[in-house]
């Protein structure tokens, strides 16, 4: 499995184009309290990003708590289902 | 390459769009879309607009047009895109059908023809911009099983029907397009194409990838509405129109036929006649010999692509960027109309640096039985009619081609080949490089001055020879490794150096190789205390291109001795070798 620091850079990254965001004001901390473009839609795309970015699927239920970094992250390393590759 | 999801967020976030002109688009709906943005965006982005997206309030089409919502409808919008899922739409359609009566069913398209009718109505008087309305998806599952294939009323005709009523509405709008989404949905299959989680979660139906195809389904429409569909399609003839390189393989060689392998390309073809019976253009452009390309289009008995469908060409070696200019001019359109449609990076990378108005569809190499759905699903080329003006438009820039000088442009050039990031090895041959170069001697056709075949023992035993120096030229690049990519052997006899084989695989040429290789030579006889180089030409029916290569580089024509149609050439060493090219990153040499 992927460690934990590497993982969080390209997370970051992805946070930060999706929001339009300058990567260095991210943390662990970020959520959509504290990063004003983080809305329910563009939690959507972030979710979309992410899927494609690490080649995983997430269920509904994680969907729906991953509300920040921490805990994207959190469920990320505790292993997303990894996506049928159809092609 | 295919950039992700957020990578083409991260490119529109950093574009400065402030000469773009903007492409603002109004999108109703009934369903959450909003993740389609960054699509829209990027696709608008690639046609050199700005994109403004903005999207109306969920379920509330009828509410915001009929009930003429103020400033919805302004006047700079270009686009109203319109999604009405039959889920939202009718839950009794989509999910209730079972219970329905055929009088409930009638009732019910009823009903829904008369909204589209009001909204389409409604639309048209407040604004005059292009209307893309998506259409109903079939039922993957129709809710009958199997028996609904089989009853008069079923649910999949049901949506159909929708569908033509929907069609027959637009039809009455000038400027209103019906987009089908069961032809997107049958791209990805209806698997890839939903989302079951978001659909649940937020109403958001549809994946990303599906997302993506919409959005570029979307594009194609607004492409061809906005005059930015190409008109030209420029098409490299070696491993794209016909599997192989005509020059080594020959006629019969070639892979081109209607049984693999040679289906892949004869299937490729239909699709490129295709696009000439809806007016687009069709022009060759090879790194190849004329005439060989010419006795293809003439003599071989499977070719779908006829010579009558080419509007002009441009056959030799020189490099794309300049073939491209000169057929621009030839036919007088802009490179902005033009597609090109080529296997090779090496061109892809150049031309796209040279030339960026230039759409480029890669070709990639061992992929020939996709090359067709390639092509058919680039959606450039697409037209809103298909006029008796653009069916004859083929013809007419044909007659008029002709051909005009266009210098190359030198600067431009080397700039470029810096870019390559070029690193050359030459090394004398040893045990692991024998059997690479005795291939290379066996199969080289074109650049090849002699032509002479050598077996691996034959390599080995001048190898070892202390009156023979074989030594191989080697090329990478920022795309990748080549590998070894040509050979020259040196044979001395008393103060002169006689240039046995010279050759490189055609591949590599046109990028400065073949000047740094000849000069390593030179450098090599001077080394071993030769006063002057011998090199000799040997014609055959294909190495027509290295004729003049000897006398190109400062040699002298000398009298041939005895018969033959051979040419013979000196190189006087104390003359001076001119130094290697400058543009290459790297020249590592054992000479």
């Amino acid at each position: 499995m992927e460690k934990r620091p590497e993982m969080k850079e390209r997370v970051f990254k992805v946070i930060s184009q999706v929001m339009n965001v300058p990567i260095d004001q991210i943390s662990e901390d970020s959520s959509p309290d504290n990063i004003a473009q983080w809305d329910s839609l563009k939690h959507m795309n972030l979710i979309l990003a992410l899927e494609e970015e690490f080649g995983v699927e997430f269920t509904d239920e994680q969907i729906v708590e991953m509300t920040n970094v921490r805990l994207i992250l959190s469920v990320l390393l505790s292993g997303a289902r990894r996506r049928m590759k159809l092609s | 390459m295919k950039l992700s999801y957020s990578q083409i967020q991260g490119i529109v976030n950093k574009t400065d769009f402030s000469n773009y002109p903007k492409l603002h688009l109004l999108v109703l709906r009934n369903i959450m879309l909003e993740p389609i943005e960054p699509y829209y965006k990027y696709f608008a982005y690639q046609m050199g607009f700005d994109a403004h997206v903005r999207f109306g309030e969920y379920d509330n089409i009828y509410q915001e047009v009929v009930g003429r919502q103020p400033g919805l409808f302004h006047q700079d919008i270009t686009c109203v895109i319109v999604f009405m899922k039959l889920e939202t739409m009718s839950p009794d359609l989509s999910t209730n059908f079972t219970k329905l009566s055929t009088s409930d069913i009638h009732n019910e398209l009823e009903r829904i023809k008369g909204y589209i009718d009001a909204v389409l109505n409604s639309i048209r008087e407040q604004s005059d911009a292009i209307i893309l309305w998506h259409g109903f998806e079939m039922p993957v599952y129709p809710e009958l099983g199997v028996l609904d294939g089989q009853s008069e009323h079923s649910h999949a005709a049901t949506v159909g029907e929708l569908n033509r009523l929907l069609q027959q509405s637009l039809r009455r709008y000038k400027n209103a397009y019906f987009v089908d989404m069961n032809l997107c949905m049958a791209r990805l299959g209806a698997g890839s194409f939903y989302d079951r989680r978001y659909w649940h979660i937020g109403r958001a139906p549809y994946s990303r990838e599906a997302l993506c195809e919409i959005a570029s389904e979307d594009f194609k429409y607004l492409r061809a509405l906005k005059g930015k569909n190409r008109k030209c399609l420029v098409v490299d003839c070696d491993n794209t129109l016909w599997g192989g390189i005509i020059g080594e393989d020959g006629l019969e060689g070639i892979k081109m036929g209607k049984t693999y392998p040679g289906s892949q390309y004869y299937e490729f073809q239909q699709e490129i006649v295709n696009l000439y019976h809806r007016g687009v253009i069709i022009t060759l452009c090879s790194k190849n010999n004329e005439e060989d390309v010419l006795e293809v289009f003439r003599k071989h008995p499977d070719m779908v692509l006829k010579e009558e469908h080419i509007a002009a060409a441009q056959i030799n070696w020189e490099d794309k960027a300049s073939n491209l200019r000169r057929l621009a001019d030839d036919l007088n359109i802009g490179l902005s109309s033009m597609v090109l449609l080529d296997d090779s990076e090496f061109e892809i990378n150049l031309v796209r640096e040279m030339l960026p108005e230039v759409a480029i569809i890669h070709l990639p190499a061992g992929r020939a039985f996709e090359y067709r759905n390639i092509l058919a699903s680039c959606g450039l080329f697409d037209t809103l009619t298909i006029t008796d003006e653009d069916k004859r438009r083929a013809t007419s820039y044909r007659a008029e081609s002709s051909r005009k000088k266009l210098q190359t442009q030198a600067t431009d050039m080397v700039r470029y080949y810096r870019s390559l990031e070029m690193v050359v090895e030459i090394r004398l041959a040893d045990d692991f490089s024998i059997p690479r170069i005795a291939q290379l001697t066996q199969k080289t056709n074109q650049f090849n001055l002699t032509t002479r075949r050598y077996s691996d023992a034959d390599i080995k035993t001048m190898a070892e020879n202390n009156n023979v120096d074989v030594f191989y030229i080697a090329l990478k690049d920022r795309f990748g490794d080549s590998g070894i990519v040509g050979v020259c052997i040196l044979r001395y006899a008393g103060d002169e150096a006689l240039v046995d084989i010279f050759l490189l695989s055609c591949r590599v040429l046109g990028r400065g190789v073949e000047d740094v290789f000849l000069i390593q030579a030179l450098k090599l006889a001077r080394k071993k205390g030769c006063r002057a180089v011998l090199g000799e030409y040997l014609p055959t029916i294909k190495n027509a291109q290295v004729e003049n290569f000897y006398a190109q580089r400062g040699f002298v024509e000398i009298a041939t001795s005895g018969a033959g149609s051979g040419k013979r050439f000196r190189y006087e060493i104390s003359g001076g070798i001119q130094p290697e090219p400058n543009f290459f990153q790297n020249i590592i040499s054992d000479i």
